[in-house]
């Protein structure tokens, strides 16, 4: 069934919405068709390891006044997000959540740059989006049991009317697939635009793919990482029943 | 004609007419940002938070035109109706 819709589209370079690597000194284990990994699995350990290493370098020898350069920057950082969550969440959510948003930024706006590095953007992968925005929707049921009960939470169906039950479920569910779709959409619209135009310039394509991987790997992915954090945010800080 | 090649330019044509859905968010994400920059022409000291604002309501008019677009992307690489020849 793959090959035919590849085939639809001629010498396309994007294969579909999922790409895996051969891994042959498995085969012996797991069979010769299960022998293999996710490229963006890959591609987000290599994240993961430009992450780790940059913060812990930012993150040593600090001083209770800064005297270097590195910490004025690890400063800058911090307080970023920190004020970030309390003007969208508040000041009891500030401590809490600014680690986990801090966290959730910088993977999803350095995964989108990966694709400048030919390497596979792992938020074109609707696996990946999907986990980040179920994370979302568990940080939203914690919070609506912390803070209204189990009960509370239950009656949170029926509001404001019991007519509404089928809606409210409805809107809990639809909220995360939403907010995955929108991430996985954009990032795979790029891609998908980006090997478009350079399989229909073939051997012309100078300074146009550059523009538009300009526009959608750096842009439009540092505007949809930040809506993703917003939105993790906002849901959160919306699913808060204590006030 | 074949069931196959049928099925196929079926999917093609659908996929653009789903892209169709790409107007709706066009014309709200305009007027959205339309909005704000007047608001911020009124109150230029809460153009902070009113772009914040502004972000997520574009975000939300999105969606519809991402579903399409999944839409879209499901008939051109994962076609379901192939499978059921």
């Amino acid at each position: 069934m793959l090959t035919e819709t590849t085939l639809m589209a001629g010498e396309f370079t994007v294969e579909g919405p999922l790409r895996s690597i051969p891994l042959p000194f498995l085969e012996g284990i797991l069979g010769e068709e299960n022998a293999c990994i996710a490229e963006s699995v890959v591609t987000q350990w290599v994240v993961m390891v430009i992450l780790g290493v940059v913060f812990f370098i930012l993150g040593r020898n600090l001083k209770l006044k800064p005297e270097t350069k590195r910490q004025a920057a690890a400063e800058w950082i911090v307080s970023f997000f920190v004020g970030n969550v309390e003007t969208s969440m508040g000041t009891y959510y500030k401590k809490r959540y600014a680690p986990y948003i801090g966290a959730l930024f910088c993977f999803c706006i350095l995964s989108c740059l990966m694709g400048l590095f030919g390497l596979r953007n792992p938020t074109a992968d609707v696996s990946v989006t999907g986990t980040w925005a179920l994370i979302t929707f568990v940080l939203v049921l914690w919070t609506k049991i912390r803070t209204g009960g189990f009960k509370g939470y239950l009656h949170s169906f029926i509001e404001p009317l019991p007519f509404m039950l089928p809606f409210n479920i409805i809107g809990d569910f639809a909220n995360p697939i939403s907010q995955a779709m929108r991430l996985f959409g954009n990032n795979l619209s790029g891609m998908v635009i980006g090997g478009l135009v350079y399989f229909a310039l073939g051997s012309f394509a100078i300074a146009v793919p550059a523009v538009l991987s300009l526009y959608f790997d750096l842009f439009s992915a540092v505007i949809q990482s930040y809506i993703f954090c917003t939105l993790t945010m906002s849901y959160v800080a919306m699913a808060d029943m204590s006030e | 004609m074949d069931n196959l090649g049928f099925v196929m330019g079926a999917s093609a044509i659908g996929a653009g007419l789903a892209m169709i859905a790409g107007l709706g968010p066009g014309i709200g994400e305009g007027y959205c940002g339309g909005k704000a920059v007047e608001a911020i022409g009124r109150q230029p000291e809460a153009s902070g938070s009113i772009t914040r604002q502004m972000i997520i309501g574009d975000a939300l008019a999105e969606t519809t035109g991402i579903y399409s677009l999944v839409v879209a992307l499901l008939l051109m690489y994962a076609n379901p109706f192939i499978g059921r020849l």
